[in-house]
């Protein structure tokens, strides 16, 4: 019989309500054996008291239900964000305040590389922090003048090029295509969106995100992002599953020091729905305890902040013309429903409320159709939700994940630009789903915004936007639900709650294990609760010791 | 020499799909590649499928189905790395998409050339789902990017109500010019400018086949040779004037102003200029055309006549 451990702790919160608090838990066999005072869990025979958690706070392994595994892999490239980000080795990048000090260092990066061609690229750049002007071709002049240079900005729906880039890429003054921007004189800022003329730079530059996320550095990164942040398990919502890639996470997620679990959504706007559905039978039968394959991720449309979510009257607070669809609504109509009738569990982007509308719709005829209970389809994102969309979801058992980092990153450009003062206070309503009783989780959406739960649960109690305006006041919820939101209420929206998302008997023995007690912590300061490392299965990984 | 892009869009149930059908069903001596978002109910052989690993199937005639699964621009690409590249290349685009973004990737790429943007429309329906309040706004995006458009299903509607939503279409898509069809009948040239080649007549093509598409008398094409080079000034003015029973033309002409021989390429209102490759040929001008497109004599007069007079 395999060893049994009791970790004793300052305390340990277990989101299980006949027991909410204790101060040991019992593992055995990767499990929990029992929860309570030594007493209480150390009646089953033989066991090792492991006290090195003794002046900490445990929690259940936090639950990211909306994130990428590109988080992992995008830390290949240089970090030049206006907020600091802690990397995977722990280092901390401290946030560059200026256009002038992101060049400063591109340009000490340059410095040190070899002479050669290979590019240098930066991710995390976010224009609105500078409002006084855009990046353009002469800041990156300073870089290099050779060098191909790109900076991905924060969405990754943007990027600036170096002059040598848009060489390579074709692109001048003379070219008129979407997705370029140009200055008053028409020649190119260097600027490109989501267009050809960005596959074209990529293209340039050999970047390919795909190839990059199934490589095992990525989820080597990520599993160290993880431990620094509590999370034990974590989606990747958004995976085409090619061979390669499910052959990679098979082999990958069975050795020994991985460290979470992941649930690669199946892109199923990919391919048809019957093959698609065919598809997931089959991947299904590889699920082992740290992969598990089953969620369904479809998309309806674009985001917010960049003007592409569809929303309802009155649309743009600035005017913009509506949003694109990504996937129609009579697609969406047709997937949800194949995927409803062949029993999976679909999760759906929806950024825009008009977007919103159209899942709702169509999960309400997938269930007149086919009736099932429990089925726990979920809006992804959901941002601009009002009332009687979360009354409709309520009454039809739809869960929603909240994306409420963006309260504090984009907040203020939706008060001023896209949803407007008034609207804006309803973005992502963690108060209104739980008052109607709708399921939710919150979520980062990383590498969109930073991994961090504990970071997500502040955001939806403070609701502060990055310049500090307090948004929707209404809708902030307490710290105890936030932190019931990042572990069962996400474990449940991906129906994992059964196995994780608590400190219970028979569940997965997987802990966040934290210095303070986020619960005596002022909610002001939830952010900042530092976290120590993670329990996966009784298997302990401290963020210090990362390797 | 880059290979033309043409992009079909429409909005589902448009007909795109049965009109890709009927191109693939037709002999067209060309080698060309389509792009699908999935092979669906494209007629090509489900053995073929599972023979080509799932994602690209390579016809006994040469030709190319593949699918883009969730990224175009890969599945392109993957395309011009062939050992054998395809000779034009025809997009179908999603039923929500805005197709004009998808050819910009043939101006920028120099193994690629836009060729047209072709949107079909449901004869029946178009007016109905421009209405609509999720995709209405996307329909109009559609139509307003397109260079053609085909009117499809035109059967289901009687001539007046023909009438009625053409010329409804034509406000709508005011850059494009309008040909009627039925069941996505529509000759390979207006597809690919194939036909319109200069190297042979493009009366081969109809006069070789062996069964109707019933769409001989739904369209006309009309060849001129060009006795000596053009005024290019004249000549613009002149492809300006043209009416708009002229759906497309291609043809090689020389100018006086400059050395060279020239490829022009004209769909719907958009022409293009570009330098000749390959043997030389006559000059020569072919147009294709709705029913009432005028004929040789006119045409002539039009294209040639500004010139004549400035020789006399």
């Amino acid at each position: 019989m395999s060893e049994t451990v009791i970790f004793s702790a300052r305390k340990i919160i277990t989101m299980n309500n006949y027991q909410a608090e204790a101060s040991h838990v019992a593992v055995r066999e990767g499990r929990i054996l029992g929860v309570g005072a030594l007493d209480d869990v150390s009646g089953w025979g033989d066991y090792r008291l492991d006290d090195r958690f003794a002046d900490k706070v445990l929690l259940p392994g936090f639950v990211e239900g909306h994130c990428h595994l590109m988080e992992g892999s995008i830390w290949r490239y240089h970090y030049v964000g206006y907020h600091g980000r802690t990397g995977p080795d722990g280092t901390v990048h401290a946030g560059l305040d200026s256009i002038d000090a992101v060049t400063d260092k591109l340009a000490r990066i340059e410095a040190e590389m070899p002479d050669d061609d290979t590019p240098l690229v930066a991710w995390g750049f976010d224009p609105i922090y500078f409002p006084g002007r855009r990046m353009d071709l002469s800041d990156l002049d300073k870089v290099s003048s050779k060098r191909h240079v790109v900076v991905l900005h924060s969405n990754l729906h943007l990027l600036n090029a170096s002059r040598s880039v848009l060489a390579a890429a074709n692109i001048t003054a003379a070219v008129n295509i979407l997705g370029i921007a140009k200055h008053a004189d028409g020649q190119p800022t260097g600027e490109l969106q989501e267009s050809a003329a960005k596959d074209m730079a990529l293209d340039a530059i050999g970047l390919d995100y795909d190839t990059e996320t199934s490589e095992k550095c990525a989820l080597k990164n990520f599993g160290r992002l993880a431990c620094q942040t509590g999370v034990t398990t974590a989606t990747d919502l958004h995976n085409s599953l090619s061979e390669e890639m499910v052959g990679n996470l098979v082999a990958w997620t069975a050795e020994d020091d991985f460290r979470f679990r992941i649930l690669p959504a199946f892109a199923g706007y990919g391919m048809p729905a019957g093959q698609g559905v065919a598809r997931l039978a089959e991947l299904v039968k590889l699920n082992t305890d740290k992969l598990r394959f089953g969620l369904v991720k479809l998309l309806t449309d674009g985001s917010i902040q960049g003007l592409t979510g569809r929303l309802r009257w009155p649309g743009y607070y600035n005017g913009a013309p509506n949003g694109v669809w990504n996937t129609g609504p009579d697609q969406i109509d047709a997937m949800v429903q194949a995927y409803h009738d062949a029993g999976h569990q679909i999760h759906v982007h929806t950024n825009g409320d008009e977007a919103s509308e159209v899942v709702i719709n169509a999960i309400e005829a997938a269930l007149a159709k086919t009736p099932r209970r429990d089925h726990r389809h979920t809006l992804q994102h959901c941002q601009m939700a009002d009332e009687s969309q979360y009354r409709r979801m309520a009454a039809l058992g739809v869960g929603v994940n909240l994306f409420s980092n963006h309260i504090y990153y984009w907040g203020d450009e939706h008060r001023a630009k896209t949803m407007g003062p008034d609207r804006a206070k309803r973005a992502n309503a963690a108060a209104t789903a739980q008052r109607l009783g709708v399921p939710f989780a919150i979520h980062s959406d990383a590498p969109v915004t930073p991994l961090g739960p504990l970071f997500t649960a502040w955001c939806a109690v403070n609701r502060l936007t990055a310049s500090g305006y307090l948004l929707g006041p209404n809708e902030r919820i307490s710290s105890a639900e936030a932190l019931r939101a990042i572990t069962l209420g996400a474990a449940y929206s991906m129906k994992m709650d059964h196995d994780i998302g608590s400190i219970e008997v028979g569940k997965r023995a997987d802990f966040a294990v934290l210095e303070e007690d986020p619960m005596a912590v002022a909610p002001i300061d939830l952010r900042d609760v530092p976290v120590w490392g993670t329990v996966l299965g009784g298997k302990v990984f401290a963020a210090q010791e990362g390797t | 020499m880059a290979i033309p892009l043409t992009v079909i869009g429409g909005f589902l149930g448009a007909g795109k799909t049965t009109l890709l059908n009927h191109l693939l069903a037709q002999d067209t001596g060309l080698r060309f590649a389509v792009v699908v978002n999935d092979f669906g109910d494209l007629a090509v052989d489900g053995d073929l499928l599972a023979a080509h690993g799932g994602d690209t199937v390579t016809l006994a005639n040469g030709c190319i189905c593949c699918t883009m699964g969730d990224d175009l621009f890969l599945a392109l690409m993957k395309l011009l790395r062939r050992d054998d590249p395809p000779e034009h290349i025809l997009v179908e685009a999603s039923g929500v998409a805005d197709p004009r973004p998808i050819a910009d990737v043939a101006v920028l790429h120099p193994g690629l050339t836009p060729d047209a943007v072709v949107v079909l429309a449901d004869a029946e329906l178009v007016e109905e789902k421009a209405g609509d309040q999720y995709v209405g706004d996307t329909i109009h995006r559609q139509l307003a990017a397109a260079d053609l458009v085909i009117l499809n299903k035109c059967d289901l509607l009687d001539d007046y109500d023909q009438n009625e939503v053409q010329q409804w279409l034509a406000e709508q898509a005011p850059n494009a010019s309008i040909v009627r069809a039925r069941r996505g009948e529509v000759p390979a040239a207006l597809l690919l400018g194939s036909g319109l080649a200069t190297e042979r007549p493009p009366k081969d093509h109809d006069r070789d086949h062996d069964h109707n598409h019933g769409h001989e008398d739904a369209f006309r094409s009309v060849s001129l040779i060009l006795p000596a080079p053009l005024a290019e000034a004249d000549f613009l003015e002149a492809i300006a004037a043209l009416p708009k029973s002229v759906l497309r033309s291609k043809g090689i002409v020389r100018f006086k102003e400059r050395p060279g021989r020239w490829v022009f390429q004209l769909v719907g209102h958009r022409h293009e200029i570009t330098a000749a490759e390959g043997p030389a040929s006559p000059d020569r001008l072919v147009f294709l055309g709705t029913p009432d497109m005028p004929g040789e004599a006119t045409l002539r007069r039009i294209v040639l006549g500004i010139e004549e007079e400035k020789n006399d």
